[in-house]
């Protein structure tokens, strides 16, 4: 028995909202990385959660390979929507996400981070966290194509996003998060704070592959 | 706009601008806490670590990069790498610099500087606040005669 009209065009619809709902994801993955700290992130809270969710959204459509894998039959989500007004929802959701969401209002919400990493100087504690929150949130159209730019188009694309993920925050970003290290050693000296695990800590975020393959070796 | 791009540029901004620029605070800082009881040292060399960031940070990517970036040895080498070049390049100098304070403290400079005569210190003091400009100058031309960086 065919998939009456209706239903194939509501799975099209929840599939090609996926990129803009990715986005929202982002969104708030950079919101709940200033409530963990903005420099840092917990295992399990809310950034890797909103982050995770965002790399599904994105490649959902391979994780349905599985049920295909399974033998189970998988209805096609490609190709355009033929209801007209279920069209009208999709194009409506994705262009208020991209111009409303990530064009103005993201815009607006990386500003106020940076009115709170001024706060943050002022009450005495480090505006860093912010700083980054607003550059994450800045980031995002582009952090989301990164994403897509991992995804092998396989059935396993969302742990190769992952595994992407891991080299590139191993291998790009840690090692201008090590220059970071060596300012903020500086700082520390300066105003008589610990520096020295600072000075350590560059040392491991330019070496965080090596620290990885340690850790396998150990085991 | 990267993620990545915004880290760098940051750490550049803070490194290459910021600290450059804070170190003649820190020098003149140095300046006023000699004249009173307080510790000194700490801003003095504060303001020689601002003019070295950048030269701080290639020395530990020099260290770090010694071996394959997958050698699971690689922090160790590079904590090794970084005390070797502690004890045999920087504890060697500043033993000649102590030799050197010894020396001025057994013919007496230090003595009147520090403790019996005040009158030495702020005269220093004054000389120091008016050549705080020459002293950034003279800082900042140690520093570029260290830009070949660490060699192994």
């Amino acid at each position: 028995m065919a998939t009456p009209q209706i239903l194939a065009d509501i799975t099209r619809l929840l599939l090609q909202v996926l990129p803009a709902m990715a986005l929202v994801s982002l969104v708030l993955a950079g919101i709940s990385l200033r409530l963990e700290g903005g420099s840092t992130f917990l295992i399990g809270g809310s950034f890797t959660k909103w982050i995770l969710w965002g790399i599904i959204m994105v490649t959902l459509p391979q994780l349905l390979l599985w049920f295909s894998f399974f033998g189970l039959p998988v209805p096609s989500a490609t190709g355009a929507i033929g209801t007209s007004w279920l069209a009208g929802i999709q194009n409506d959701v994705s262009t208020f996400v991209n111009t409303f969401v990530i064009a103005r209002l993201t815009i607006v919400l990386a500003a106020f981070f940076v009115v709170r990493a001024v706060l943050d100087a002022t009450q005495g504690n480090q505006p860093l966290g912010s700083v980054l929150t607003a550059m994450f949130l800045l980031a995002i159209p582009t952090t989301a194509n990164l994403l897509s730019s991992f995804q092998t188009g396989t059935r396993f694309a969302a742990v190769d996003v992952l595994d992407g993920l891991w080299n590139y925050l191993a291998g790009r970003i840690m090692p201008a998060a090590a220059g970071l290290a060596v300012v903020g050693a500086i700082f520390s000296f300066a105003t008589h704070r610990p520096a020295m695990r600072l000075i350590a800590a560059a040392l491991a975020f330019l070496t965080v592959s090596a620290l990885w393959r340690l850790v396998q070796q150990m085991m | 706009m990267l993620f990545e791009n915004g880290i760098v540029n940051l750490t550049n901004w803070l490194g290459n601008v910021i600290l450059p620029t804070l170190s003649g605070l820190f020098f003149a800082i140095a300046i006023i806490r000699f004249v009173g009881p307080g510790q000194h040292q700490n801003w003095m060399y504060a303001g020689f670590l601002c003019l070295m960031a950048s030269g701080i940070l290639r020395a530990l990517e020099v260290f770090s990069s010694q071996q394959a970036w997958d050698d699971p040895d690689l922090y160790w080498r590079s904590l090794m790498n970084l005390v070797n070049w502690t004890c045999n390049v920087a504890m060697p100098l500043y033993g000649v610099l102590q030799i050197v304070v010894g020396v001025m403290a057994f013919s007496g400079i230090g003595h009147r500087i520090y403790h019996g005569g005040s009158w030495m210190r702020h005269f220093m003091a004054a000389a120091g606040c008016f050549m705080l400009s020459g002293i950034v100058r003279l800082a900042e031309w140690f520093v570029q005669q260290g830009a070949g960086g660490v060699s192994y």
